[in-house]
């Protein structure tokens, strides 16, 4: 950081930042009703790095699951959702359900590069798990989503996906004569549509959340609950690599977008921000509870093992303006890598079973 | 015109944080804005400082007041001026829980 503008020429290096910032053909410069002026250095004091206590604190689990005042939990609600979720009813195939691509079998994800959609032709990108989505800030890859709720219509309306349009799924749900009183008793008075079908669906999806796991039992005390290998490997993941930049938190993620220079055409979040540069080839940071069963790894799939992902990060991935400046080659060396996957496997947690539902007929 | 003197000023006699004493300051240490809604008077500049430890990317997409800071380096500041009467909503492009709302009063 230091040496990015020298120290006599502040005003130089503001004119090139203003002059950059013009290029991405937002910024306005002496035009329009926001003038964006010079970029200095500030001195923000020094700062002794945090202590390994200080950095645990961060990452207790939380003690209950967040629900939306608008649609607040109810076990009639749950229950419903799940029956939804594993309904293969919700495609037009009737072959598909959520569940399908979002299994509990593979960590909520389904194991696959990239998913599968209507007439099991290959989606452009990776199935994201539904673990821990009551945490949730925004949805999809690209974020294109804003709720849980939207999210849980958007694959079964998408044409490539379950091809499903909502009017039809409704006539098609309202026909089978179980769902009646099981929506009557989760939506008193609202009835069966597309809305309480989201809010159902959305309600269940938020009590799917990683059990503890030993990386938990650890956070709280519990020396021996990991091997010193994985210690280290968290001492690597909030220092010299910098992963908690952005997989920071209990969930490991803060739902931000980063372009980490894997070689794809694909520019996720930059089609919804065409302005701005780092947006280009960005996609949202996935948490990383249940990674080690979530593999294949990254937005499209393209990495089968954490080794794999690791050496990616460690190389820097494509040097390109969208590249996050928090992307660069790391150094890492064999032992930080190998403590790094050690870390991320205490974070595997055992999965009780998942009883798939009785299916209303 | 005052304000160029006063920022030249500064930066001559080498006092870069003092400067920024005018404006309404906005921070972003722990990926959250220092205020979530922040009233200034039309012609008015506010500094959004990264002091966090990662860069952030402000923005706005509030029709007649988009901007765009671009990726904003730990340890820097940028002014900016808001010209026009109105509520323009202030994110941060990367991380999608940074709202904020800047009212420009007339
Ligand atoms: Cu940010």
């Amino acid at each position: 950081m230091p040496g990015l503008f020298p120290r006599r020429s502040n005003l130089f290096g503001t004119v090139v930042v203003a002059a950059s910032l013009g290029a991405v053909g937002f910024a306005s410069i002496g035009l329009g009703a926001v003038v964006v002026g010079e970029t200095r250095r500030v001195d923000l004091g020094q700062k002794a790095a945090p202590g390994i206590d200080s950095i645990k604190s961060q990452y207790k689990r939380p003690a209950t699951i967040p629900f939306p005042k608008e649609n607040p939990y109810t076990p009639e609600k749950a229950a419903l959702g799940k029956k939804l979720y594993f309904d293969t009813r919700l495609s037009v195939s009737m072959a598909q359900s959520c569940a399908s691509c979002h299994s509990p079998g593979f960590g909520w994800g389904d194991g696959l590069a990239v998913g599968v959609g209507h007439g099991m032709a290959k989606l452009g990108r990776h199935s994201p798990t539904i673990v821990n989505a009551a945490w949730g800030a925004i949805f999809m890859w690209d974020g294109r989503l804003a709720t849980l709720e939207e999210q849980a219509l958007g694959p079964i309306e998408a044409a490539g996906e379950m091809n499903m349009p909502l009017d039809k799924l409704m006539d098609r749900l309202a026909s089978i004569n179980e769902y009646k009183p099981l929506f009557a008793a989760a939506f008193p008075g609202e009835g069966m549509n597309a809305k309480t079908l989201a809010k159902a669906i959305a309600t269940y999806e938020r009590t799917v959340v990683s059990e503890r796991a030993p990386f938990d039992a650890w956070i709280e005390g519990n020396e021996k609950a990991i091997s010193e290998e994985a210690k280290r490997g968290f001492a690597v993941f909030n220092g010299k690599a910098m992963c908690s930049a952005c997989h920071e938190g209990w969930n490991f993620t803060n739902d931000g977008f980063q372009d980490i220079g894997l070689p794809s055409k694909d520019i996720g979040r930059g089609e919804f921000v065409p302005g701005v540069v780092k947006m280009q080839h960005a996609f949202k940071t996935p948490g990383l509870r249940e990674i080690e069963r979530r593999s294949p790894y990254m937005h499209d799939g393209s990495l089968d093992t954490l080794e794999a992902v690791v050496e990616h990060y460690d190389h820097g991935g494509i040097d390109r303006p969208s590249r996050s400046d928090l992307m660069k080659p790391l150094g890492l060396s064999a032992q930080e890598k190998a403590d790094l996957v050690a870390f991320m496997k205490t974070l595997t947690s055992n999965l009780s079973p998942t009883a798939v539902p009785v299916i209303p007929r | 015109m005052h304000k160029t003197i006063t920022f030249a000023l500064v930066i001559l006699t080498g006092l870069s944080a003092g400067a920024l004493a005018a404006n309404q300051m906005v921070y972003q240490k722990g990926r959250v804005f220092s205020s979530e809604s922040v009233s200034i008077k039309k012609g008015d500049a506010l500094t959004f400082v990264n002091d966090d430890s990662i860069p952030h990317n402000l923005m706005s997409a509030t029709k007649g007041s988009e901007f765009n800071l671009g990726s904003q380096a730990p340890g820097t500041s940028t002014d900016v001026t808001f010209k026009e009467a109105g509520d323009i909503q202030v994110i941060c492009a990367i991380h999608p829980r940074m709202k904020m709302m800047v009212k420009v009063t007339d």
